[in-house]
This record gives C-alpha cells, structure tokens and sequence, in this order.
C-alpha cells in the first residue's frame, strides 16, 4: 500500500495537472476575495457573515478544483491506458483505488491549505485597506480553517471515485460540472431541504460558508462522510468485477 | 514445477461475441513462444487474460500455476507490454518508469538501467507525446523489465520498430530465453517472429489451430517437391495412377504432399528419367496460411 500511495504520488507530481489545477484554483480564491471584499459596502463588510462569505467563500474553489483533480487521477489512467501498466504490478484493484484515494486527499489537503491561506490573507488586507475592524469569532475562525480542508479532501476523494464509476474522461468532466454547477444548486435553490443534503451543499456548510438553509457545519462533515463512503462502496464494486 | 502459463479451457465472451473459445495450452520455462493469428484471432485477449485484466467467462489463465492477481510481487515475476499507447503522453520517459519503481519494489538506479538497455537514455527527459511509435515500444519494454522479471508477454512488440530494431529485439529476446527465462510474443506477421521464436502457439478465431515446436511443425506439413522429366507427361501419368496430385508449370511439375523420394520410386516404376527434383520446404508464411485459412463453406 505504502509502496503504491508513492507511486501514485509520483503520477500525481510529473504531470502538469495538478500544478494548472491548483493555479486557477489560486486565481479563483483571489478573484472571489476582491469580489466578496469589495463590492460590498463598509457596513455589510463590518458584518460577521460577511466576513466569513469573503474567506470561507473563497476557500470553495479549492474544493470545487480538488474534485476535478481526484476525476483525473483515474480517468487520465483509462484516457492513456497507463491503468494497465499500474495493474500488472499492483493487481490487488483495492489497493490501487485506496492509493488514489489517499493520493487525492493529500491533494485536496493541498489545495485548501493554499487557498484558505490566501483567502484569508487577502481578506484580512481588503479589511485593513478598508478599514473595517476583523468581526470574526473564534468558533467560526476555526471553521474557516479546518472545514475547507476536511471538505476538500472529501471532494477530491469523491472525485476519484467519480471517475472510478464513470472512466470516460470527457463523460465524467461533463457530468460532474452539469451536477456541481447546474443539477445541484438548482435543487439547493428550490427544494434548500433535500438540496442542503446533497454532498457539494453539504460540504458548503463543512466549509463554513454562512448560508441559513445550510447544515451545520458538524452535521455537514457527517452528510459528506456519508456519501463518500457510500460513493467509495460503489467505486469498490465496479473496480473490482470490471476489465480494463 | 508448474507451467510458466497455462490455458485451461480458456473461454472469454463479450456480450453476443466470443473472442476465445475453449483455449488450452502449456507453456515450459526457458522457451520464446509466437503466439500467432491474424488480427481479430483473440491475441490480445487471451493475453489480457493471463494478466488479470480481464475475467475469463469460463476456465483457467494461470500464471506460474496461480491466477495472476493472486502472484506476490508479480512485478518481479512478469513483464508485459500490451499498447505501446499506455503511456501519459505528459509525462517524461524517465518519469513514466519512477512512477512504476516503486510498485515494482526497485531502487532508482534500477530506472537508469532500464532506460540504457533500451538505448533511451538520450531522450529520458522529453514528453512521451514527442516519441516515435518506436521508443513508445522500448519504454514500454524497459517498464516491463523494471522488476527483473521471469517471463516477458509482449503483444505486437514490433509494430512501429524500424528494421534495425527489430533485429534488435530479436536478439534480446533471444539472450532473455538463454538465461532460462520465458518469452511469450503475439504476431500478427510470421515473418517477425520466424527467426526468434522456438516454437508457436496459432490461434484464430478464438480457438488454437496449433502448438507445436517451430521445426516440428515446418517439417509436418510436407513441403511442394519441383520435379522436371524428360517426358513430363509420362511422369504426370505415373503419378496420377500412384494417386498423386502434381500441377503442370511448363515443363516442370509441382507435387504436393510426398516426398522426392517417392517421386523417385515412382519415377523409376515408370521408366522415366528425371533431369530435377527440388525440395521447396514451405515457409512459415505458407504454413501459417494453410493452418489459418477458412474452410471452404
């Protein structure tokens, strides 16, 4: 397992996708914080919720890119046949689909890491250019912090087993992006309490993202929890009984 | 000992199609096997098999006597190369090998070895999408070696190598067999295989049509024997009335399936003198068509 968590590491590393993923992961976390920063005006901005929107907001690029990247780990390896190549020397398919999972969760990791950094980096400057005092407690602070990284993670591991499930690369972008960016905040809109227990809403409330209609933030670690497990399960069932 | 690979009943279906029906075969240490047919026999198949890629639907595909997910370490036991395409085309030759060196248990120094016995050392640090058909082949074949393996299965390893390396190929599949080691080599062209193979398994259609030691087979099948009389007629009577079958070519006859020797006898019993008997020994290629070809319908 050790031996194939490098491996897949090493995949991850010499190619340019997670590099070009985490730049416009980058680009986005900033482009959101002069948004949420800036267009307000300085009585929305002294507001708490505000505030957590300008961060925690920020921060949702991460996890939204880190899923893309978890799909390409494995749908690049069907796009390229390199899927066969890893198998003949790991043919234990568990071992190969766990790798990856913990392979994209480090990345996930990686990518909150930065972009929550930045957020609230360029957050609390916009603050101080604007002169508007930091309204953050320390209880949502936290959440700031630790919810974008627990959340992406998750997401990049649901990504993985997305494009375990699903293998054709162009099939899987496609559906995936129709989900995250029409199917769900669609439902999220207009149904908020079957929508908050979709997993990209739930991870929203994970990530602290101040929204009424979201869970709670500890409730919604559990809902994503759930559902990569029971996506894991599903990635687990298919990997195993299908030729490549 | 177990075989090396071993067929048992080897069935695979795909929906409605059946790519390899009822295959059984041996193959023994220390041997290069051509695993022959057209395209489309179930070359590719069968080798997916072997590998664990694919389920049989029925039978056996054992490897060193046990299904090939069930090998330790199966990097240092096999290699293979089945697309010389399976590869990140973003990725650099060196970099495709020290993903690998980790799951195939060997140190680094191991990637730089491989890379020069397959004379990619020069072109290690480039993007695989910049390669020929023919170093895709070699860093598909350096990955395969990556763990010392025991057994070689390549498919189609010469598609895209240039005369020069296909020779070269020949003659490190050959030095590979010597060290007692195993190699296991789909063709679809008899000509590449002819000189580096000791004997061949052909499949078509799914089914095995033969396995068999090369010279074995080459001498089974009787050659066409080139006879010229001096009263061609005379000798074509003769043979007809022994129940031999001969087409004229101008002055000369070509007699399938007895030997010049009972061309002789049967000649002599005529009273005609012949002027020249050739034994044309029939190729490769024609055995491979003959055993392959369709029955008439």
């Amino acid at each position: 397992m050790r031996e194939q968590l490098v491996s897949e590491l090493r995949k991850l590393r010499t190619t340019r996708t997670v590099a070009v993923f985490l730049l416009v992961a980058v680009g986005l976390t900033l482009l959101g914080a002069f948004a949420e920063g800036l267009s307000p005006t300085l009585d929305e901005l002294a507001e708490e919720d505000q505030q957590r929107m300008l961060i925690g907001g920020a921060a949702t690029q991460a996890i939204f890119l880190a899923t893309f990247v978890g799909l390409l780990a494995v749908t690049n390896e069907f796009r390229y046949g390199t899927i066969r190549p890893t198998l003949l020397f790991e043919p234990r398919r568990r071992v190969v689909l766990a790798a990856k999972l913990a392979a994209a969760a480090l990345v996930g990791i990686l990518f909150a890491v930065v972009c929550v950094a930045l957020a609230f980096g360029a957050g609390l400057a916009i603050l101080a250019a604007r002169d508007v005092d930091l309204a953050l407690t320390g209880g949502h602070a936290l959440v700031l912090v630790c919810g974008p990284v627990a959340a992406s993670a998750l997401s990049a591991m649901l990504g993985v087993t997305v494009g375990a499930l699903i293998r054709n690369q162009v099939g899987a972008i496609v559906a995936l992006a129709a989900y995250s960016l029409a199917v769900e905040s669609v439902l999220f809109l207009t149904f908020p309490a079957v929508g908050r227990l979709l997993p990209g809403q739930a991870g929203n409330a994970l990530a602290g993202l101040p929204d009424e209609d979201l869970l709670a933030p500890g409730l919604g670690a559990a809902v994503v929890v759930a559902w990569t497990l029971a996506f894991v399960a599903a990635a687990v069932a298919r990997t195993e009984r299908s030729d490549v | 000992m177990p075989p090396v690979l071993s067929a048992v009943e080897l069935t695979k279906r795909f929906g409605e199609i059946t790519a390899v029906t009822d295959l059984s075969f041996d193959l023994d240490a220390g041997s290069v096997t051509g695993f022959l047919g057209p395209n489309g026999a179930g070359k590719t198949t069968t080798m997916r098999l072997f590998l664990g890629l694919a389920e049989p639907t029925h039978g056996r595909a054992l490897v060193f006597g046990r299904p090939f997910a069930e090998l330790e370490r199966p990097g240092s036991r096999v290699g293979a190369v089945l697309e010389a395409a399976d590869l990140h085309p973003g990725r650099t030759g060196r970099d495709h090998l020290r993903v690998l060196a980790p799951v195939a248990h060997v140190a680094s120094s191991r990637v730089e070895d491989v890379l020069a016995l397959v004379d990619l050392k020069g072109a290690a640090d480039r993007r695989v999408k910049g390669y020929s058909l023919g170093m895709r082949q070699r860093l598909g074949l350096a990955a395969a070696l990556l763990g010392d393996p025991e057994l070689l299965i390549l498919d189609e390893p010469a598609n895209g190598l240039d005369p020069e390396g296909v020779r070269w190929l020949r003659d490190f599949l050959r030095g590979f067999a010597a060290e007692g080691r195993t190699v296991f080599v789909s063709s679809h062209l008899l000509a590449e295989v002819a000189q580096t193979v000791d004997q061949v398994v052909i499949i078509n259609h799914g089914r095995l049509v033969v396995e068999s030691a090369l010279n074995e087979l080459t001498r089974r099948l009787a050659g066409t024997v080139r006879v010229e009389a001096a009263t061609p007629d005379a000798l074509e009577a003769a043979l007809r009335n022994a129940g031999v079958t001969a087409e004229r070519d101008n002055g000369a006859l070509h007699v399938h399936g007895v030997t010049a020797d009972r061309i002789g006898e049967i000649a002599l019993a005529a009273n005609v003198a012949l002027r020249q008997v050739v034994t044309e020994s029939p190729t490769l290629e024609d055995v491979f068509l003959e055993l392959t070809a369709e029955p008439p319908s």
